[in-house]
């Protein structure tokens, strides 16, 4: 369909599922309540790391209401993992953060659960504990699993050690180039963990049926990775456990990684309505959450880059130590696609990264929105600042110079298609005023670029269903939590339908009925369900237009649907109803049901053929630093994106502004605080700050079009890649303001008041 | 020890038993089963659990249920008449300022509290009004467009 004849795509129609928002319906998974449901409680170890030496349950058995007690031997002996294959559902032998599950409680009152677990009594015996990333793989730092291998590219000599993801990028001789270089910058960066704090919290419930299937509801992005991975800790087969999606409020990929996002919560209270056989349900509280649920990782990168000094780029060399956490978690794709995007968006024709994706008695690592890019980009984007003032450069100016064109390769890209970097950044220096604004004292401007990719990864499916009245039901496998689902699917579906938006129903999730999907993640939702989507309604409208070609006397490639009424193009008096044909389709073919996939491996055979078309951004803001008391104050604040074509168009904007503020958080003041024996020192909201409207600038988003991507009329993911310039940005124009360069987030008062005044100005 | 709470929810008099040691939230979330009200921080950060109280907006998990014996409340379940929304609600729907919409029941009863003050907020006033609400998908950009939107349908200038 040419982009003129779209009729809705690109517009901002009401989203589905708005008004039971607004009007307190019970959507969401904390709104669940099951006939006769008892309260799940977890125990969750209070050491970083210690051997169990006993778990004695009888007293807390004991208490009247308590019906169901469980420790690792209650459950089958096996281990969960995406890449290593390294944790059991409730900690076996050890505990390797503080948060680790260790034993469950079902009780017929949260009060009485929470007195159970106080009488569950666990003796440990404490172990040292590996803080930071990089001295964990030394010799000396403490084993946090005896029985996993290094990566089989690391050299088994002792040397290193609690690797568990290893990453190389090489392209080219980055050393022979360094040495050739005009200058050579060479710093060091670093970001802390973050918690995504969604708002809602964690939940799973679960009951045994009569015909013995288990039944899970949860709050997860992957219903269907929760449902292999809860049968497998169960040993119950996939046909006999059925995972329902309860609305999500909120996820940011904190939701997002299967079973450990949750730290194994739907497979343990499998475990507890198995053993109590009454249906349970656990609620996280949130300081619990913080503690124990997956993270955005902190990450140290070395960073080092030859430049000639026309501010030609001629050399990277980085190395990367990524906090998996206490088990591996995401942290292998994460801390991968780190080290991958240390090398840049730029034109790098020699480049080597190492990366390590290391264990340390933490929280684990999961998938949060943008899993490695933000760390990566503030990294990048610091340093690409900081060398063009080495260079005097403007460094907008020095960006552009390395910008690739298309048919360009860039580290860890073949070929790229259509590149929008250059674009963004001359529309953000315009927006913020490059150049032009005025500028007071202790005032500065910066700026930040970004990419992403979305191309990697499984398809998924959808099945579009007309009804008898010509509205549509339709199946997928993602989850509503203010993405695709209530959005852009509808649209895509009611576009190649000719129906209004408002006859459209997406279903949440049901394992048992949905198609497969690997999950709500990875800025895949336009790509996966808005393509298949997009197919199971052309396949729907070919199947009612084969058969109304023989009432209307016309070749099915001759109609149209307009106003829900199937007619001959150029004929509009030749019409039937579409709820007519819907209707007689019960006698033909049973049911008009269209299907639909997203082919991932045509996806990447197209990327391969014609290049990538990925996203990209660049971000800009003016900020004013308080040299009394090290507060930073974002005055104005531009985001421009290319994200193809928007589908839902204030959708696609509320996403870049909610992943920009995200970042802007990290930036300015979010940080998960540990103190040396890895205990968290500010799980509640009272200490974890997050920001409030009083810090938010208004962003003011552009979306630059004319780059289409390979989703459905163009589209390209639009849900992470705001989250990646954001950090560097505001660093960069603290450095415009001040002179000072931070290397270390958050820029926070007291580390900006710090970094001041040791740059003797403040 | 259970006590018994009589209150006026949405216009109607409540009267129910919890334990002395249940808070509001707890009581309308979990008592009264009525879920609009959310549940997050339990430590009055977020506001996703804001209710009206005798005319002002409180976080009601850090309030305890005793306490509101006689106090008039309104949650988000009792601001629609009938099928149709408070303008505060529609103008939510209308800007997109619902994204997973965990957080809105808590903005939409701040916002409604500011509109019962003021026909005109200022950029300050909203600022104020809102700052104990966090949300975590919009930046509070499109919750900003709505709460102008419903202030100016409110006022008759939209």
């Amino acid at each position: 369909m040419a982009k003129a004849e779209l009729k809705i795509i690109g517009s901002s129609p009401a989203r589905m599922g708005g008004i039971d928002r607004v009007v307190g319906k019970g959507v969401y998974g904390i709104d669940l309540m099951l006939k006769d449901q008892l309260h799940g409680a977890i125990l969750r170890s209070q050491y970083a790391h210690a051997k169990i030496v006993s778990i004695d349950t009888s007293e807390a058995k004991k208490i009247p209401g308590v019906h169901a007690v469980v420790t690792a031997d209650d459950a089958p002996n096996v281990r969960y993992g995406r890449s290593y294959i390294d944790r059991h559902i409730l900690a076996r032998g050890k505990v390797r953060f503080m948060g680790d599950p260790v034993a469950a409680v079902a009780a017929d009152t949260p009060a009485i659960a929470k007195q159970a677990l106080k009488k569950i009594k666990v003796v440990y015996e404490p172990l040292p504990v590996a803080i930071d990333p990089e001295e964990a793989t030394k010799p000396d730092a403490p084993t946090l699993h005896d029985d996993m291998p290094l990566p089989k590219t690391i050299p088994a000599d002792g040397k290193l050690k609690n690797i568990c993801g290893h990453a190389v990028v090489h392209v080219g001789d980055a050393d022979k180039a360094m040495a050739e270089a005009d200058l050579v910058v060479d710093e060091v960066y670093e970001t802390k963990m973050i918690h995504p704090q969604y708002l809602e919290p964690r939940i799973a419930a679960a009951q045994m049926e009569p015909n013995g299937r288990l039944t899970v509801w949860a709050n997860a992005q992957a219903p269907f990775p929760v449902r292999q991975e809860t049968a497998k800790m169960l040993g119950l087969p996939l046909n006999n456990v059925r995972v329902i999606s309860a609305g999500l409020g909120g996820g940011f990929g904190g939701k997002g990684s299967g079973i450990t996002s949750g730290g194994a919560v739907e497979p343990i209270c499998g475990l507890l309505a198995i053993k109590a056989k009454r249906p349970v349900m656990i609620v996280l509280d949130k300081a619990e959450e913080t503690i124990s649920t997956t993270i955005r990782a902190g990450a140290r990168m070395y960073i080092k880059t030859g430049v000639k000094k026309d501010g030609t780029i001629v050399a990277r060399t980085g190395k990367v130590f990524y906090d998996a956490g206490g088990y591996s978690g995401f942290g292998v794709q994460a801390g991968g696609r780190c080290t991958n995007m240390l090398g840049g968006w730029y034109l790098i024709p020699n480049c080597h990264i190492e990366g390590y994706t290391v264990y340390t008695n933490k929280q684990v690592c999961g998938p949060v929105r943008g899993p490695g890019g933000p760390q990566a980009a503030f990294a990048v984007e610091s340093h690409m600042d900081s060398i063009a003032a080495k260079l005097g450069m403007d460094p907008t100016e020095f960006r552009l110079k390395n910008t690739p064109k298309a048919g360009d390769k860039i580290v860890g890209v073949a070929k790229l298609r259509d590149v929008s970097l250059g674009e963004t950044i001359r529309i953000a220096k315009e927006n913020i005023g490059w150049g032009k604004a005025k500028l007071e004292k202790n005032q500065g401007i910066g700026i930040a670029t970004g990419s992403w990719i979305e191309s990697a990864g499984p398809g998924g499916g959808a099945i579009v269903k007309v009804n008898e009245d010509g509205s549509v039901t339709v199946h997928i496998g993602k989850i509503d939590m203010g993405t695709i689902p209530g959005f852009g699917i509808p649209m895509i579906v009611a576009e190649e339908l000719g129906i209004p938006v408002s006859d459209v129903t997406v279903l949440n999730v049901d394992t048992d009925a949905s198609p497969w999907d690997a999950g709500t993640v990875g800025s895949r939702g336009i790509l996966v369900s808005g393509g298949a989507s997009r197919l199971a309604a052309i396949d729907a409208r070919n199947q009612l237009f084969k058969m109304a070609a023989g009432k209307l006397e016309a070749s099915p490639d001759d109609l149209e649907i307009i106003d829900k009424q199937i007619r001959v193009k150029g004929t509009p008096a030749k019409s039937v109803p579409l709820a007519t044909v819907a209707t007689d389709a019960h006698n033909v073919i049973g049911e008009v049901i269209g299907r639909g996939y997203c082919d991932n491996l045509q996806l990447v055979a197209e990327e391969k053929a014609h290049g990538s078309s990925q996203p990209f951004t660049t971000h800009a803001c003016i900020v004013e630093v308080d040299t009394m008391t090290g507060n930073v104050k974002i005055l104005k604040y531009v985001a421009v994106h290319d994200i193809g074509q928007p589908i839902h168009r204030a959708a696609a904007e509320g996403q870049i502004e909610g992943a920009a503020a995200m970042s802007i958080g990290q930036a300015l003041c979010e940080q998960v605080v540990f103190d040396k024996d890895g205990r968290t020192m500010n799980p509640s909201f009272v200490d974890y700050l997050m920001p409030t409207i009083n810090m938010m600038p208004r962003i003011e988003t552009t979306l630059v079009e004319g780059y289409p991507g390979a989703g459905p009329y163009g589209a390209k993911g639009a849900g992470e890649i705001a989250c990646v310039p954001p950090m560097a940005c505001i660093a960069n124009a603290i450095f415009n303001a001040t002179g000072v360069r931070i290397k270390t987030l958050p820029l926070s008062p007291e580390n900006v008041l710090r970094a001041l005044k040791e740059a003797g100005k403040a | 020890m259970s006590v018994t709470i009589n209150t006026i929810i949405n216009g109607k008099a409540v009267s129910a038993s919890a334990d002395a040691s249940t808070s509001l939230l707890e009581f309308i979330r979990d008592t009264l089963e009525m879920k609009g009200s959310k549940l997050c921080c339990n430590t009055g950060e977020c506001g996703a659990c804001t209710v009206i109280y005798n005319g002002k907006p409180i976080n009601t998990c850090v309030t305890m249920a005793a306490d509101a014996n006689g106090a008039e409340i309104i949650t988000i379940e009792g601001l629609a008449d009938g099928d149709k929304l408070h303008p505060v609600q529609q103008a939510f729907v209308d800007t997109g300022a619902v994204q997973c919409g965990y957080c809105t029941p808590g903005f939409i009863m701040s916002v409604k509290a500011l509109l019962d003050r003021t026909k005109k907020p200022t950029a300050e006033d909203i600022e104020e009004a809102v700052s104990g609400n966090i949300c975590r998908c919009t930046g509070y950009n499109k919750i900003v467009d709505a709460i102008h939107l419903a202030a100016d349908r409110i006022a008759g200038r939209a």
